[in-house]
């Protein structure tokens, strides 16, 4: 197996006088027979040196310990679930998280699905029938394969396939299989991550998560080049593990609910008000991250009593409850944040900007907007650019099928050849900076390096006014959009509809809100449309006026939106 | 309007007669895009985009900005992010991903500080070798850079393994591609044998001398085979010629250039002409043939620069006719604006002009003139002119002065600022003062 290396040179051992090389371990020629061996070592190949006309054609592996192992594809997810949990406890996540939690539903998981710990599992090859009948109606499914599929897909002396390292990828190519049989993908695996922070109650939410992954803190792209050398990857391997996407927050949710379908799990420990997913605690996290002033949590605690969204039993998932709700939590905080600001504020364009007052200790909308808007800005080139050198190849090389093995390999060469010519071009090799992990996505306040002057301290007081010995609202109106639901089972939302049509100020609110959490503004909208609906207590709109002890909030839909309204009604479901 | 459409790229419609539904503007507005916006449309985000395909967009675009403000070494890094998409397994972005990162490549090369030879043929051998289309291309694109750093043999050594390639069928932009590199493989045994020419001029060395013949023979087998091909060969044909011309073949170089010139299948090109009638003038032919050779050129390009030699030429030809000729010559070159403040074409058509009056043919001066009065008046002779002259170039004042009293132009503006500047210096009061 090693002529190909040792080709060319036909002197007899000086030993036994055979002639019969191979390479050991160090790359030195070693005779096979009486295992001599001799000074000769393999001819290394350079590939840092520019000749020209240089055609390289293959690349020597220094290590000729091949002891293969044979796994299975959710050995391979396990492996990956394993360093995820690894990076969360790093961290700062307790190590239950790793232990305890995820272990347990894993291994649930694998239960359920008679993948493991079960007496029939699925993918035992006693159990496999070989015959040509399920095999040909399998690939009559899988009819986007060009591979043919050789009999030893489902070998029964065990032996991998010639297709892929693992032994079962090709039961994880069919999307009908892939359901009926509810098998693992890459974004599952977040989701699991998700569900077992939701479970411990941590104070990373999913939109943190997914923060985390895009700053490579929490292995997700490229996971598989950690997998140990025993398990050969290529093949289909490589159609399961590679990833060339980051997952929406939509998609993981979805997912995440998905296998508490399948995990049929029980009701989750309950998110009480000290617990840090709570809306007032993640309340009071975002309106320091977004520099408004602490007085202003005040009134979201108020809002969220009033709308009835800090009860337990709101806020707590049930997956063995049918209608349980599975919550946004992070959504929702922003939301409530939107709706206080729309009650103190208005936030329809038409109110003048008033009490401003240079180095005033009030707070004002315009001065807020002018250190945010910049920093935001900012941050969203930053994040620009950060997604533009993203690297998504990596070193190790992924052959999804053996005819294109050379080019794959010619391929991954060339890049590195060019790559090494501009970083020598450009001085030094500017590294992805590996980001400190922080809460925090903007510094506010005097140091050198902050995004602009804190407001935190500013006083709400220019938007109360004393009467009597209340205080009320100074802003006295509120504009809301349709409230009532949509019927139709597909219906995502009509934010793009209505975008043109909403004031400016709210939508660059949303747009802030957005960009902090990584969703579309859609979302928020729709999230504001929640808390709105909750807040005013009946689905469809109308004048409502509440009553409080402390602050009296009078409502009433200001005239000129009537029609605004109206028109929106009609345009709705 | 034609040409606007068939710039746009819009074909007509065929059944265009009607016009009843909607206006033959709207059409034609729905079908233009606003050309602004047409360079744009690949900078926007396509839903269901991989993470992959939307990073490698963004650092297109950054690396687009970073060239345009000219921020070299961020356009290099960027480059470098951007080489992933090499590894693209989609296939039609993997083959641009090629021609754009040579492309690209290059053009951050060629303007960055720090960039060596070594840099350019590492990125030249790395990007011919992936991707099939663009070997031709970038091959000569190779030769080209090497020969311009003055790396002859390089260059050369890189046409003759480009020459020899072979992918499969040969498509035509390939094989035009392919020619050319064959041409060059010529054109550089060519400069080879000039630099050995010139070095080894005094001495002589047997073997160098026979090397440089067997290099003009290369060149010559080579460059007589691409010339032989109907097509604008100027660098070739002229680089022939001079190897032919030094070995003292002088009916071989007549005929191809005369091939050149005259044979209708190759492209009307002037160049061909006054190459030429510079190869006769060089080697002493006749007027007469000179005269016969510039007429063509004189139809294909009446503004030649070679026109004033062509009327010269005409004035002292001893054929009869040639003399009436030559005022149309020379009245025509300064149709063109390109010759308006030249002082020997005005020196030209005053010398002219005074041979003519000697000869008693004003009416022919004034026939040229007829057509010509009123837009010379605007284009010469205007009060701006006048005070251009007089700043810039006096003697041009002079001399304009000079044809336009000759042309019976006397109350022009024009005249008085010569006057100015020269007194009253006349050509009439000069015969009057003789009479």
């Amino acid at each position: 197996m090693d002529e190909h290396l040792t080709e060319g040179y036909s002197e007899p051992c000086k030993q036994c006088g055979a002639v019969s090389w191979a390479l050991s371990d160090g790359c030195q020629f070693f005779c096979r027979n009486c295992h001599n061996v001799i000074e000769k070592t393999q001819d290394v190949v350079d590939v840092s040196s520019f000749i020209l006309n240089n055609k390289i054609s293959s690349i020597s592996s220094s290590s000729r310990k091949k002891t293969r192992r044979e796994w299975m594809v959710c050995e391979g997810f396990q492996f990956i679930l394993k360093l995820q949990a690894e990076a969360l406890v790093g961290l700062g996540v307790c190590p239950q998280f790793k232990t305890d939690v995820l272990w347990d539903f894993w291994k649930r998981y694998l239960q359920i699905t008679r993948q493991a710990y079960t007496r029939s599992p699925v993918n035992s090859f006693t159990n496999t029938v070989v015959s040509s009948e399920p095999e040909s109606a399998f690939l009559s499914e899988a009819s986007d394969q060009t591979e043919p599929m050789s009999a030893s897909g489902h070998s029964t002396d065990g032996r991998s396939s010639v297709c892929s390292g693992s032994l079962d990828a090709a039961c994880y190519l069919s999307a009908k299989e892939r359901k009926s049989r509810q098998l693992m993908n890459m974004p599952r695996t977040l989701a699991l991550c998700h569900l077992a922070l939701l479970w411990l109650r941590e104070a990373i939410t999913l939109a943190d998560l997914l923060r985390l992954v895009s700053r490579r803190l929490i292995p997700y792209i490229n996971v598989y080049e950690e997998f140990p050398e025993e398990m050969q990857f290529y093949g289909r391997d490589a159609i399961i593990f590679r990833v060339e996407t980051i997952p929406s927050y939509r998609k993981v949710h979805g997912e995440a609910l998905q296998m508490a379908e399948i995990l049929q799990l029980p009701a989750f420990p309950p998110v009480t008000s000290d617990c840090l997913l709570h809306p007032a605690l993640l309340s009071l996290r975002y309106l320091m991250e977004v520099n408004l002033p602490d007085e202003l949590h005040s009134l979201v605690c108020r809002v969220i009593e009033k709308s009835a969204m800090g009860k337990e039993s709101f806020l707590t998932f049930n997956p063995s409850k049918p209608k349980s709700t599975f919550l946004f939590y992070d959504l929702q905080a922003a939301a409530l944040i939107i709706v206080t600001m729309k009650l103190l504020f208005k936030l329809d364009d038409h109110v003048a900007c008033l009490y401003v007052l240079a180095g005033s200790k009030m707070f004002s909308l315009k001065a807020w907007y002018m250190t945010v808007h910049p920093a935001l800005e900012h941050a969203r080139q930053r994040e620009e650019l950060f997604e533009a050198r993203r690297p998504w190849k990596s070193k190790k090389v992924l052959i999804p099928a053996m005819k294109h093995k050379a080019v794959v390999l010619k391929r991954r060469r060339v890049v590195e050849q060019l790559q090494s010519t501009f970083h020598t071009l450009t001085g030094s090799v500017p590294e992805q900076q590996s980001s400190s992990p922080s809460s925090f996505q903007f510094l506010w306040g005097q140091e050198e390096d902050s995004d602009g002057p804190s407001l935190h301290h500013k006083h709400l007081n220019c938007m109360l006014e004393k009467r009597g010995k209340e205080k009320w609202l100074v802003n006295q109106a509120y504009w809301h959009t349709d409230l009532k639901r949509c019927h139709k089972k597909d219906c995502r939302d009509h934010y793009s509809e209505l975008k043109h049509s909403l004031p400016r100020m709210y939508v660059w609110l949303l747009g802030l809100f957005s960009f902090l959490l990584r969703v579309s503004e859609a979302q928020v909208h729709k999230e504001v449309v929640e808390v709105e609906r909750r807040f005013f207590g009946t689905p469809a709109y109308s004048l409502i006026i509440l009553n409080s002890k402390k602050k009296k909030k009078g409502l009433k839909i200001y005239p000129a939106f009537v029609s605004l309204l109206r028109a929106l009604e009609m345009s709705g479901c | 309007m034609d040409d606007i459409e068939a710039e746009l790229g819009i074909s007509r419609s065929v059944g265009n007669e009607d016009f009843s539904d909607s206006s033959e503007d709207e059409r034609v507005a729905r079908k233009i895009r606003p050309p602004i916006l047409l360079h744009s449309s690949t900078a926007q985000a396509r839903a269901k985009e991989s993470g992959f395909h939307e990073s490698s967009r963004l650092c297109l675009k950054a690396i687009r900005d970073a060239m345009l403000h000219h921020h070299w070494q961020e356009a290099a890094q960027y480059l470098s992010a951007y080489s992933q998409t090499l590894e693209d397994t989609t296939v039609n972005k993997q083959s641009l991903a090629c021609e754009i990162i040579w492309r690209l490549g290059t053009e951050i090369l060629q303007h960055h500080p720090n960039s060596r030879l070594e840099d350019f043929n590492a990125l030249y051998e790395q990007m011919k070798n992936s991707g099939v289309k663009n070997y031709a291309k970038i091959c000569l694109e190779h030769s080209f850079h090497l020969l311009l750093n003055g790396h002859i043999y390089d260059a050369k050594r890189q046409l003759s393994v480009a020459a020899s390639w072979r992918y499969g069928k040969q498509s035509v932009p390939q094989s035009l591609d392919l020619k050319l590199i064959h041409a060059y493989c010529g054109f550089l045994d060519y400069v080879i044998w000039h630099m050995k020419k010139s070095s080894v001029s005094e001495a002589e060395d047997n073997s160098s001398n026979r090397e440089m013949h067997s290099y003009f023979r290369q060149a010559s087998v080579t460059l007589q085979e691409i010339i032989a091909q109907p097509g604008v060969w100027d660098p070739f044909v002229l680089s022939y010629v001079d190897m032919l011309e030094f070995y003292n073949d002088q009916e071989e170089a007549l005929k191809v250039l005369q091939n050149y010139a005259y044979n209708k299948d190759y492209p009307s090109n002037p160049n061909a002409h006054v190459y030429l009638y510079q190869f006769l003038k060089r080697h002493e032919a006749p007027p007469a043939k000179l005269i016969s050779i510039l007429k063509v050129l004189h139809h294909l390009v009446p503004s030649h620069e070679l026109m004033q030699e062509y009327c010269y030429l005409l004035v002292n030809s001893v054929v009869p006719g040639h003399l009436e000729e030559s005022l149309p010559v020379v009245f025509n070159l300064l149709d063109y604006p390109s010759w308006k403040n030249d002082l020997d074409t005005w020196n030209c058509l005053l010398t002219v002009m005074t041979v003519f009056k000697r000869k008693g043919l004003q009416h022919l001066i004034a026939n040229e003139w007829k057509q010509r009065k009123d837009f010379w008046l605007t284009m010469h002779y205007r009060a701006y002119h006048g005070r251009k002259d007089s700043e810039l170039n006096r003697e041009l004042l002079l001399v304009k002065a000079k044809v336009a009293k000759l042309l019976g132009e006397h109350g022009i503006y024009y005249n008085k600022f010569s006057t100015e500047v020269w007194g009253p210096y006349n050509v009439e009061d000069k015969k009057r003062k003789i009479v």
